[in-house]
């Protein structure tokens, strides 16, 4: 009698269960597929130097150079995912002077890998406005990967004197766009 | 292995926790709905679960989306459910996990027969597990910033928890007049491994610049506590984790206090009150505590040239680090036990033993029984509250049945059933909710299980 009342009951609880469950066909093993490809905006270099900085002591400095750490690449994760890297300038001159500005890619043998050039013309009163964009992929992300620091050369070219007094300015904005795929 | 980690990260970022236990609740053919209310009007002269086999239950939730939304078989690119999944979502949804096995469990009448006194105790292993979708890191890591100019990505979206522990518990249940039982409960916790980041905050965001291309910012103030768990995680370790888990079980983790309150009221004798809060307690975790933060603000501005002719190279990568250092610190803390407030209101009626018997009340009598529950538990951010109607019936003298119907944040159509049935002393209960999903499980947002084996040597309020 028990076991009759055992199994009705055990029955009754346990057959809706094996007769209206079901579960629509899944497949876990699609977590392999992930795939993340996030885009990346940042910041990439910037100055701002006025005319009466190309001027001192009454003398013109036809030459600015400096050399900043670049060392992004340091980290293990970016140098593994990172799969195309954008550098887009854009420089502004109102200066009655033409320039020439490089960055250089500088390995860690210091040796220049990759120069990008952009040659400003002289303003004539309004401002011009250069810009440029550097696309690095296959062989040469290879050389951006491969920088440990960014020099910056900007060459002033003859014309009119400078002054201490003179007006005017040259700017630099610039950014990196950085597409990462992480599988 | 990074994708796993990936892939876990997303789950933890999409959960939440419900201990809801609706049907258990005021179930009181069975043992363990002492365990939600200590105060439960349920006599015995003494009990025994089989011991693991007492009280099993389990309960996964997720308020934002489904196996199936995930993981379908359909053909169709596992990134793009992904992208619909967090498109559906808000950071408000959660996914939790609770599960609760009952090592053993007992109790017994002390005093004479004329006494209602009882003592109920056990020991159980809880895993808790609750977490909010962080969706705006989730939109950061799939997306990025670049089409999110002007979005401030904001921290506090990352908040979860998540704990290991055993529960020892005694508890004792009186009828202090004849309408009114109370019980109260006192818990020993031992926590064999916890890992809680519940209160961080920071942003990051991008917006268009004046000298600069990009105005950029980034400022945390993010911690993540864990203890018991850096033995587990360190590949150096030679820790035995089983054995290492059954020592914590056993009291030899971080150890916290907490307690239960409940009564029973019988206002009129068909009609019925409860009400009972639960885990009012805390643990300290001194041992093995790894507690990281990530505290700062770092302004970026890039790479930039000093034209200054001197030389002083600075490292961008060092400068970030530096003004938001991951920092690891090996002091003490505390973290409160998600406490769980119940109530009911029960109206009982078809009085089996004829309407003048002047016996102790108890609503065991009654062939039919409806109420209401509400239950209220704490989490990191709101409440968690859920809404139940029921319907009891003692279908045989052996066979008690109690159907639920639930409201909560998960669904709103949450069916369920209980069962509880006495073959001689030997008692067994099984309890399911949201019956309709069913149907196709996969597509389920939440679900709950319990079922457990005991036996009970019934209270016969006779001298002998």
């Amino acid at each position: 009698m028990i076991k009759y009342h055992l199994y009705t009951i055990l029955g009754t609880i346990l057959l809706p269960f094996f007769l209206f469950s079901c579960s629509s066909d899944l497949d876990f093993n699609q977590a392999n597929d992930l795939r993340l490809e996030p885009v990346i905006v940042g910041n990439l270099t910037y100055f701002d130097i006025a005319a009466h900085q190309f001027v001192e002591n009454g003398v013109e400095k036809n030459l600015l150079f400096d050399a900043q750490d670049f060392d992004v690449f340091r980290d293990s994760f970016l140098r593994q995912n990172l799969k195309r890297a954008d550098f887009s300038f854009e420089i502004t001159n109102t200066i009655n002077r033409s320039y020439s500005f490089d960055l250089n890619l500088i390995d860690q043998n210091d040796a220049v890998i990759y120069t990008i050039r952009m040659d400003v013309p002289a303003s004539n009163g309004t401002a011009v406005i250069i810009d440029k964009t550097e696309i690095f992929e296959n062989a040469k992300l290879e050389l951006l990967k491969a920088s440990r620091r960014l020099e910056f050369v900007l060459v002033m070219a003859a014309g009119p004197a400078l002054s201490e007094n003179s007006l005017g300015s040259l700017k630099l904005k610039s950014h990196a766009t950085v597409y990462l795929v992480i599988e | 292995m990074r994708k796993a980690y990936l892939i876990l990260l997303l789950l933890i970022s999409i959960s939440g926790l419900s201990q809801n236990k609706q049907i258990l609740y005021n179930f009181t053919s069975v043992p363990q709905s002492l365990s939600t209310n200590p105060g439960a009007d349920f006599k015995y002269n003494y009990y025994f679960g089989v011991p693991l086999l007492s009280g099993i239950s389990l309960n996964v939730g997720s308020t934002g989306f489904s196996t199936y939304d995930l993981f379908a078989n359909d053909g169709v690119d596992f990134n793009l459910k992904m992208r619909n999944v967090l498109a559906s979502t808000s950071r408000k949804d959660k996914v939790s996990i609770n599960e609760q096995i009952e090592l053993f469990t007992g109790g017994f009448k002390v005093g004479d027969w004329q006494d209602h006194a009882y003592v109920s105790f056990g020991m159980y292993q809880e895993f808790d597990f609750l977490s909010y979708m962080p969706k705006d890191l989730a939109i950061l890591a799939l997306d990025g910033n670049k089409d999110h100019i002007g979005k401030v990505f904001n921290f506090a979206d990352l908040n979860l928890k998540t704990e290991m522990l055993s529960v020892l518990h005694i508890g004792y249940n009186k009828n202090i007049r004849e309408n009114l039982i109370v019980g109260a409960r006192g818990k020993i916790y031992s926590s064999i491994f916890n890992a809680t980041s519940t209160n961080n905050s920071g942003y990051i965001y991008t917006n268009l610049g004046t000298s600069t291309a990009y105005e950029q910012v980034i400022y945390s103030n993010s911690q993540l506590n864990t203890s018991g768990i850096s033995a587990y995680i360190d590949e150096d370790s030679d820790v035995d984790t089983v054995s290492d888990i059954q020592k914590k079980t056993l009291l030899g983790g971080n150890l916290g206090l907490g307690f239960d309150l409940g009564f029973t009221y019988y206002p009129k004798k068909n009609i019925q009150i409860t009400a009972s809060v639960l885990d009012v307690g805390f643990i300290k975790h001194s041992k093995e505590v790894e507690r990281f933060t990530y505290k700062g603000l770092y302004k970026y501005e890039g790479v930039n040239p000093s034209f200054n002719g001197v030389d002083d190279p600075r490292s961008i990568y060092q400068e970030f680090k530096d003004a938001i250092p991951l920092d690891t610190i090996y002091t003490k803390y505390t973290t409160w036990r998600p406490a769980k407030f119940n109530a009911s209101y029960q109206y009982s009626f078809n009085d089996s033993r004829g309407a003048d018997c002047n016996c102790i009340n108890n609503d065991a009598a009654y062939k039919n029984a409806v109420g209401a529950q509400l239950f209220v538990m704490t989490a990191p951010r709101a409440p968690i509250m859920a809404l139940t109607g029921y319907y009891r019936r003692n279908v045989l003298d052996n066979l008690q049945l109690k159907a639920t119907y639930t409201v909560d944040s998960y669904s709103f159509t949450n069916i369920g059933l209980g069962l509880s049935t006495n073959i001689g002393k030997f008692n067994m209960y099984v309890l399911a909710d949201n019956l309709l999903e069913y149907r196709d499980i996969s597509k389920a947002n939440s679900l709950s299980f319990q079922f457990g084996l005991n036996f009970i040597f019934e209270d016969n309020n006779e001298p002998f």
